[in-house]
């Protein structure tokens, strides 16, 4: 499914705004199919705002019916999910929008709730995945990503 | 005004602890009542790292049962008062909702969320005093499961070990903790509050008034922000540190905005900042947070620490400059220093230098209040600044 896939993803690039019809799919955002962003769209109750495509990446931008924008980062080659970043007033459902990671994220969160290390933002490094999270009520930002799974020549700046 | 706040804080520490209704306005006699302490130390885990605490006297609205509680945290991060029940002895009238289940909420921070039931308190803090007050009781016994829409955002910040502080206070720019979005109806509602009947709580509309408030908005007086005062501390930090935290702004001798400029803020909270040639939004002024987090190992040359990935570990000291910016154009730069968090870390509690990556923005956090005054005005509130929502120091 991923080598027929490209092409398509390529040709709704072109278009601003795009309505997507596939079923959602229970799969998950970060790490999941390029098909997990529009089980994400749906989740949130949201909008696709635009598929940006630049070299190797697919930016999905989604906007949450409470606000929020979600950005969704797709290797276009392998249909990958390897980043996700968000900014809003409210923090989005991070079990959907981190998938099959937020087991991960909350596991390495409580390792450091023991170390009573920094409060008001989020910078987890653990094993692959990376979780930065900043902001405060009505203004919240975020951003995560596979170490593993970072397209050749993409910039982290990028991600935002 | 420094000097001013001092001396009316030795006066009322050697003279009247308790105080009355005594409306002190400005030329009267009467002591001042608008402040109390704060103070930098482990908390109540015993283990926090540069985090202001206070107390808060709670009492059953329109009684005089009344109970002290310390140990919170003063956040100008955030609006409204949460408590966790634990550390609650008083009972406290539930706020229901038009079908009479109980109202709980489910509040968002970086890190994680607190749950538990809107009720309502009388609170008391220096000679202030607001009624009826809606506040967060994190983790109140009686209410059904977390409901799924809660827990998704992140992790759960509702014991003592997890939150690090009998509470937090938060004093910050809005009236509201979460403002017009939580009034909506339908799936624009963020979702914070929720009708909590036995079968399973279900998300709700919540009125502005019915919101867990800021306190400071509620007071009869000095109700239009907070000021927050802390000495210099010296390199390589303090055992502890003891600050004050002063109840309006331009209301009395000991709140005017002397030299300080006032920064306003956009809708959402956010000032800017600049460092190097990049002006980066999003930045904000945040007792809650522990240090200064700003942007990242590349773009500011600090290495992150190898034993926490959230502060930065220069092995000397790094002198750093950026400038902040309101919204109204007003600027005022900033000199900083960064220590190495994991050896300042377990030696002291209060830390000037204690700092931090978060990519693409600064969190002004504690260590930037350390020998400043720094004022938060509440949104709508008039002051000589002008209006709130701003910060000014």
């Amino acid at each position: 499914m991923v080598p027929t896939f490209a092409p398509r993803l390529a040709r709704i690039a072109l278009l601003p705004l795009i309505l997507m019809t596939r079923p959602p799919e229970a799969s998950a955002a970060l790490g999941g199919t390029v098909t997990s962003v529009d089980a994400d769209r749906v989740h949130v109750q949201g909008a696709l705002m635009r598929i940006v495509q630049t070299g190797p990446v697919a930016m999905h931008e989604l906007r949450s019916s409470s606000g929020t924008m979600i950005r969704e980062y797709v290797n276009s080659s392998s249909g990958t999910v390897f980043a996700v970043a968000w900014d809003g007033p409210w923090i989005p459902d991070l079990r959907q929008v981190l998938g099959d990671h937020f087991d991960h994220y909350q596991a390495a969160m409580r390792a450091r709730q023991q170390a009573r290390r920094a409060r008001g933002v989020v910078a987890i490094d653990d094993a692959g995945l990376v979780v930065q999270m900043g902001g405060h009520p009505r203004a919240f930002t975020g951003r995560a990503y596979l170490t593993g799974q970072l397209p050749a020549g993409v910039q982290l700046g990028t991600i935002r | 005004m420094i000097r001013p706040l001092l001396a009316a804080f030795l006066l009322i520490a050697v003279a009247t602890p308790k105080c009355g209704d005594s409306s002190s306005s400005d030329g009267s006699s009467a002591p001042l009542m608008n402040f109390q302490s704060i103070v930098v130390n482990a908390g109540p885990t015993n283990n926090y790292f540069n985090g202001a605490f206070t107390s808060v006297t709670l009492c059953a609205p329109g009684t005089s049962t009344c109970q002290t509680i310390g140990g919170i945290l003063v956040d100008t991060g955030s609006s409204g008062l949460r408590l966790l029940n634990d550390s609650l002895t008083l009972s406290l009238p539930q706020q229901t909702d038009s079908s009479g289940a109980p109202v709980a909420e489910c509040f968002p921070f970086v890190d994680g969320y607190t749950w538990g039931a809107v009720k309502s308190a009388d609170i008391k803090m220096g000679g202030e005093q607001a009624s009826s007050v809606p506040i967060q009781v994190i983790a109140s016994p009686g209410l059904p499961a977390i409901p799924a829409s809660c827990t998704s955002f992140g992790t759960a910040e509702n014991t003592l070990d997890s939150l690090g502080a009998n509470g937090i206070l938060g004093v910050g720019l809005f009236r509201e903790d979460c403002g017009p979005g939580c009034v909506n109806i339908g799936s624009s509602n963020p979702g914070l509050y929720y009708s909590c009947p036995s079968a399973g709580c279900a998300s709700i509309s919540q009125s502005l008034a019915r919101q867990v408030l800021n306190p400071v908005a509620l007071f009869s007086t000095d109700n239009n922000g907070v000021v927050i005062q802390f000495p210099s501390l010296p390199a390589g930090g303090s055992a502890t540190a003891t600050g004050t935290m002063v109840f309006g702004i331009g209301t009395q001798s000991n709140n005017g905005l002397g030299s300080a400029k006032v920064f306003t803020v956009d809708a959402q909270g956010n000032l800017s900042t600049s460092y190097g040639s990049q002006t980066y939004g999003g930045s904000y002024l945040d007792s809650g947070s522990n240090g200064i987090f700003f942007l990242d190992a590349n773009t500011t040359g600090l290495p992150v620490c190898t034993t926490s990935t959230d502060f930065y570990c220069p092995s000397t000291l790094q002198s750093q400059s950026a400038t902040i910016r309101g919204i109204n154009g007003a600027n005022s730069a900033v000199n900083f220093n960064v220590g190495n968090a994991d050896t300042l870390n377990g030696r002291f509690t209060a830390f000037s230098e204690v700092a931090g990556p978060n990519p693409g923005s600064f969190d002004w956090g504690l260590s930037f209040f350390f020998g400043r005054t720094v004022f938060t005005a509440i949104e709508g509130q008039s002051t000589p600044g002008g209006v709130g929502p701003y910060f000014a120091f």
